[in-house]
């Protein structure tokens, strides 16, 4: 995969971030170091092999269907940029205009 | 070319809440209609940190929901990461099943008039729900209630296998009456505890290609399933017909309009990013794990319908409603084993007591009469005791009222019990016999009309509270006794 001004774009919109031109020639530059150390390390024989998820082998970690309550609403949205009457805040993210 | 030339292809995805007492991966509650962000903790709200907890009972109610529908259970269940940013995704991410869901295959049979039709099931697979984005109480600001985050569901994918709203309808309608059969779910559409995204292509009829479809998202009432099918229809119909090619994309429908509007295109698209959940260890189903939940299916909807039509005979209304729910299948099976008048049974509950708490706003676990005192007030009516119409009409009414008391005692003290004493009936009639030997002589000898004449006078005598097939049961064995 070749990493391009295109995809570092792509990239960005995904994960909301913004990158300045130079930061974007460093990232492209670090991403393709990336890409070939695991390029490289695709040349190890693994078609025998399953992918390690988790790091022990326990399984069934499960509990029983009870409740309890933690915290308060006020509480919840206390650390919140923005909240009223105890609803989080944020930009509208809908347009309404055509209704 | 005519709509008649096209068919319509559905494929459902469909959301079911499930009625847990706590989250998916966390102890906050998941009671509906909450005040705003009063039911969230640390793992609800995604802080840095936390690590999700798996809640038993949903892998028992998908394990169960997958053997219901027939589905081959996946005995090793492992989870996945659904990236993409929005506001009411705190984590930014949502836990779902992707590479190994708890369930594949399998169908609900839905019931198309007469016409029983398989909807093939692609897969289910356990997730969490999202919270909730209000946009309407500010001008500039979306609002955001968190008490929905981590709400345990089961997604379920249907094959494109329907053909048209009505099907959509059927096959809504039977998961929900499954959902409630099996105890997981309330399936309340009003509630958003089912919920659906309708996926809808169209093809010229014969064909089996499959075209761009166009997915309409969050469609909460069957109402406007069948309005957004219907849209949908047209609006690719005209498309076709003018040449044109449909866009696959992700729609909106607004109830408000009817019209369905686009949310965005394939092009831009969600880029989800799936990878699997490091956090949750895996779920290993065991032999034992799968009988539990094999038992704990005690009848399927369609199983009590073909019990009721194909084995008992009932028409298709009666077994329908004798069936909707388990609850009114599993009383009247209790009550048909101990009740000799079947007819008067399936019309006490279908026309009587069903109706009557219905209006009333009960079910029938909240219902006041207990099955002793209905197989009583059955017995009075099928004994002969009491009429049909004393019964229904008034003694029913009063019993509703003291549903402590007995409806013999009800019936006793308001005095409406019919005289069922053989001896007295008969004596009246031997004197009747005495009294008019020539009429008595005509009726032996065959003149059937006179029995009218004797049930008449013996009515006139008892001030009418005899009963009419007893009384006449009597004379004609006197007859025969001649």
């Amino acid at each position: 995969m070749k990493i391009d001004n295109n995809l570092i774009l792509k990239l960005e919109n995904l994960s909301r971030l913004k990158l300045s031109d130079e930061e974007r020639v460093s990232m492209i530059s670090n991403l393709s170091d990336m890409l070939r150390l695991v390029e490289k390390l695709k040349e190890l024989p693994t078609d025998e092999v399953e992918p390690l998820i988790y790091i022990n082998s326990e399984t069934n970690i499960w509990r029983n269907d009870e409740s309890e309550t933690l915290i308060s609403a006020e509480m919840a949205v206390k650390n919140a940029p923005e909240s009223q009457e105890n609803f989080f805040s944020v930009p509208r993210v809908i347009n309404l205009n055509n209704k | 070319m005519g709509q008649e030339a096209f068919e319509t292809i559905i494929g459902l995805e469909v959301h079911v809440q499930l009625s847990t007492e706590s989250k998916a991966f966390c102890r906050d509650k998941t009671e509906f209609g909450a005040s705003p962000n009063s039911q969230i903790g640390a793992i609800s709200l995604g802080h840095p940190g936390t690590l999700p907890f798996m809640n038993k009972k949903q892998v028992q109610y998908a394990t169960r929901l997958g053997l219901a529908l027939n589905g081959a259970i996946n005995a090793m269940n492992t989870f996945d990461r659904k990236n993409y940013f929005y506001a009411d995704l705190p984590k930014g991410y949502q836990i779902t099943q992707d590479k190994k869901p708890i369930s594949i295959g399998g169908y609900l049979p839905i019931k198309m008039g007469d016409v029983w039709k398989n909807i093939r099931i692609h897969h289910i697979h356990i997730e969490e729900d999202a919270g909730k984005s209000i946009h309407t109480l500010h001008d500039s600001k979306s609002f955001i209630d968190l008490n929905r985050a981590g709400i345990p569901l089961i997604e379920i994918v249907t094959e494109p296998d329907l053909r048209s709203g009505a099907e959509v309808d059927a096959f809504m309608s039977g998961i929900r009456q499954l959902v409630r059969y099996l105890e997981i779910s309330d399936g309340n559409m009003e509630e958003g505890s089912l919920r659906c995204d309708v996926n809808i292509s169209i093809r010229p009829k014969g064909t089996d290609i499959l075209n761009n479809r166009c997915e309409v998202k969050n469609v909460n009432s069957m109402k406007f399933a069948r309005q957004a099918i219907e849209f949908e229809e047209l609006r690719q119909q005209k498309i076709v017909e003018e040449g044109g090619t449909v866009a696959q994309q992700t729609l909106n429908f607004d109830p408000a309009t009817g019209v369905t509007s686009p949310l965005r295109s394939k092009e831009d698209a969600h880029d989800y990013r799936y990878f699997p959940e490091p956090d949750l260890p895996p779920i290993q189903l065991s032999a034992d794990f799968l009988d539990t939940e094999r038992k704990n299916i005690t009848v399927l909807p369609w199983e009590a319908f073909h019990f009721l039509h194909n084995e008992l005979g009932l028409p298709v209304q009666e077994a329908s409603i004798l069936s909707e729910l388990k609850d009114t299948f599993i009383f009247y099976k209790g009550l048909l084993e101990k009740v000799e008048d079947k007819k008067l049974l399936i019309n006490f509950m279908v026309n009587k007591l069903l109706p009557s708490l219905h209006e009333k706003g009960l079910s029938l676990a909240e219902s006041p009469l207990s099955k002793e005192g209905i197989l009583q007030f059955l017995s009075l009516i099928s004994s002969g005791k009491l009429s049909h119409s004393i019964a229904y009409q008034k003694l029913f009414t009063l019993w509703m009222e003291n549903p402590s008391l007995h409806p013999l005692d009800l019936a006793e003290s308001q005095q409406w019990l019919q005289e069922k004493e053989e001896g007295k009936i008969e004596l009246i009639f031997k004197e009747m016999i005495a009294e008019y030997p020539q009429k008595w002589s005509e009726f032996t000898s065959g003149k059937k009309g006179l029995a009218g004449f004797f049930m008449g006078e013996l009515m006139k005598k008892t001030g009418g509270k005899s009963n009419p097939k007893e009384a006449m049961d009597i004379l004609i064995s006197l007859q025969l006794k001649k």
